[in-house]
């Protein structure tokens, strides 16, 4: 049972996987990639870990994708349903994902004593105890790591930098336009 | 009896009874309106106009199914059914009764609030595959006020599982049974943290005083415009399913669930559950739609900090009672 609804899972993960690189639609690939990242929620499901495919649903399906479909449609001229996707299909990029899965599958294969049978549920309790002891500082990186993304989007969305100091005077005259600055 | 069977059967008898609900929801809600607009309501089909729902399915059943040329069709298709299939999905953890529940799932708050942040996907897809600039206009606003209040909405759930000190919705409600219920308790900082789910959980859903996104005076039917028939009927039902089940789920988290005196736990339930919604149907027929640029002040400058600093109090209130364990 658990085989069969592995290899369900799977299928439709490459299939999705597939469809986001090739779709030729900028809106089809980003609803694709919803496709991919939920089925990962319900790969995370069969590893007996459903808080994180939750956490998954939520973060990633939920407000990941709702900020590309902003991207998508704020940075576009959408006139029809015509979204084009110019990334599509590019061969280069085949032979950098090519590498990269050779490095990660060679790291799992590498690594020793990972455990062959299903892992058993973890408690939410557990979990978050070990957020706060063991794994504290990778938790806490993780956060200054989201404040400086934060930051740095708020820096880059403000439409000009506001004048340092109001100026009491009104706009320069043509002649002191050389670059020197008022008092 | 088989799980696998057992599971079946009550999905079909949960279905069949949140869509009899719905459909005599919309019933409920004409009378209710013409009410309190000094009408009658649905009179002429059946008795008090009770056969009203049925009537309406079979028009909509009846009606042409236009699918605009330029329109994205299999997306088109896609958004209705899908909208239905979530918010049904989200029944599943919703107790009705000590053990009456689908799936007692650990996490059951959180697959709730997982779920209801997907609500916005099929209403913004429809919206796209509409290829109608009202309907993509309708669609946005709807994408933007669901990310946005489902941040109050995650929150004031997070406190409420911080006071249970458990994510399980049976076990929330188990907890407020033995020890009282979170819109009491503790006193004030329950109430506010109700009233913040409550106006997040109406947002969220799309419902008057926040239904931007449907703004018939400004976008025609928002991301509904260019659905005929039994579509546009599923988006109209799944709406009303929504707003059902967030009644319900503020009953299991805030009002006590099946827990009450003398009467069964499920009619306490529903009891609590409609006079939820009723409060809904009131503030609906009472309230003004706000704009667009009101919704987000209220939910980033007010909800999101009041949110955040009742979610500190709630650290400090259970810190002070039961200490740190």
């Amino acid at each position: 049972m658990e085989q069969l609804a592995f290899g369900l899972v799977a299928a439709v993960l490459l299939y999705s996987a597939l469809r986001v690189v090739s779709e030729d639609n900028l809106v089809h690939t980003v609803l694709w990639l919803g496709v991919t990242l939920a089925t990962t929620a319900a790969a995370y499901v069969l590893l007996h870990a459903p808080f994180l495919a939750a956490i998954q649903i939520i973060l990633y399906t939920g407000g990941a994708l709702t900020l590309m479909l902003f991207g998508v449609m704020l940075t576009q001229r959408v006139e029809s349903v015509e979204v084009p996707n110019a990334a599509a299909g590019q061969g280069r990029a085949a032979i950098v994902v090519a590498l990269l899965f050779g490095v990660i599958a060679a790291a799992v294969v590498k690594t020793p004593g990972l455990p062959s049978s299903p892992p058993v549920d973890v408690p939410v309790r557990a979990l978050g105890r070990s957020f706060l002891t063991t794994h504290l500082l990778a938790f806490e990186v993780l956060s200054v790591l989201l404040l400086t993304a934060m930051v740095g989007a708020i820096v880059l969305a403000r439409k000009a930098d506001p004048a340092p100091a109001p100026t009491p005077k009104p706009a320069p005259k043509a002649h002191d336009a050389h670059g020197e600055a008022h008092p | 009896m088989n799980p696998w069977l057992h599971a079946v059967l009550y999905s079909l008898v949960l279905v069949t009874v949140l869509m009899t609900c719905t459909a005599y929801a919309t019933w409920l809600e004409r009378k209710v309106a013409g009410r309190m607009q000094s009408r009658l309501g649905p009179t002429r089909v059946g008795f008090a106009g009770l056969l009203q729902p049925i009537a309406d399915a079979l028009k909509l059943l009846q009606k042409e199914d236009i699918v605009p040329l330029a329109a994205d069709r299999a997306l088109f298709n896609l958004a209705p059914p899908l909208t239905v299939f979530f918010a049904l999905a989200t029944a599943a953890v919703i107790p009705f009764s000590p053990g009456l529940l689908a799936s007692d799932l650990d996490i059951g708050a959180l697959y709730v609030l997982a779920l209801s942040g997907l609500m916005v996907f099929p209403v913004w897809i429809g919206s796209w595959a509409s290829n109608n600039k009202y309907a993509l206009l309708g669609g946005m606003r709807a994408v933007a006020q669901g990310i946005s209040y489902e941040i109050p909405l995650l929150l004031s759930v997070t406190i409420v599982i911080l006071m249970a000190d458990t994510m399980s919705l049976s076990g929330i409600v188990q907890v407020q049974a033995d020890e009282g219920w979170f819109i009491a308790r503790p006193f004030g900082l329950g109430l506010a943290t109700f009233a913040l789910f409550f106006v997040a959980a109406l947002a969220e859903g799309n419902r008057i005083p926040f239904d931007t996104p449907e703004a018939e005076s400004e976008l025609v039917a928002g991301p509904t415009t260019e659905y005929t028939g039994m579509k546009f009927g599923l988006f109209y039902m799944a709406e009303y399913l929504h707003s059902i089940i967030v009644a319900g789920l503020g009953a299991a988290l805030f009002l006590g669930g099946w827990d009450g005196p003398i009467a069964p736990g499920l009619h306490w339930m529903v009891l609590k559950t409609l006079g939820l919604w009723m409060v809904m149907l009131w503030a609906r027929w009472t309230f003004l739609r706000f704009r667009t640029d009101q919704m987000m002040t209220l939910c980033w400058r007010y909800l999101v900090p009041a949110s955040l600093g009742l979610l500190m109090a709630a650290a400090v209130w259970v810190h002070a009672v039961h200490g740190v364990s």
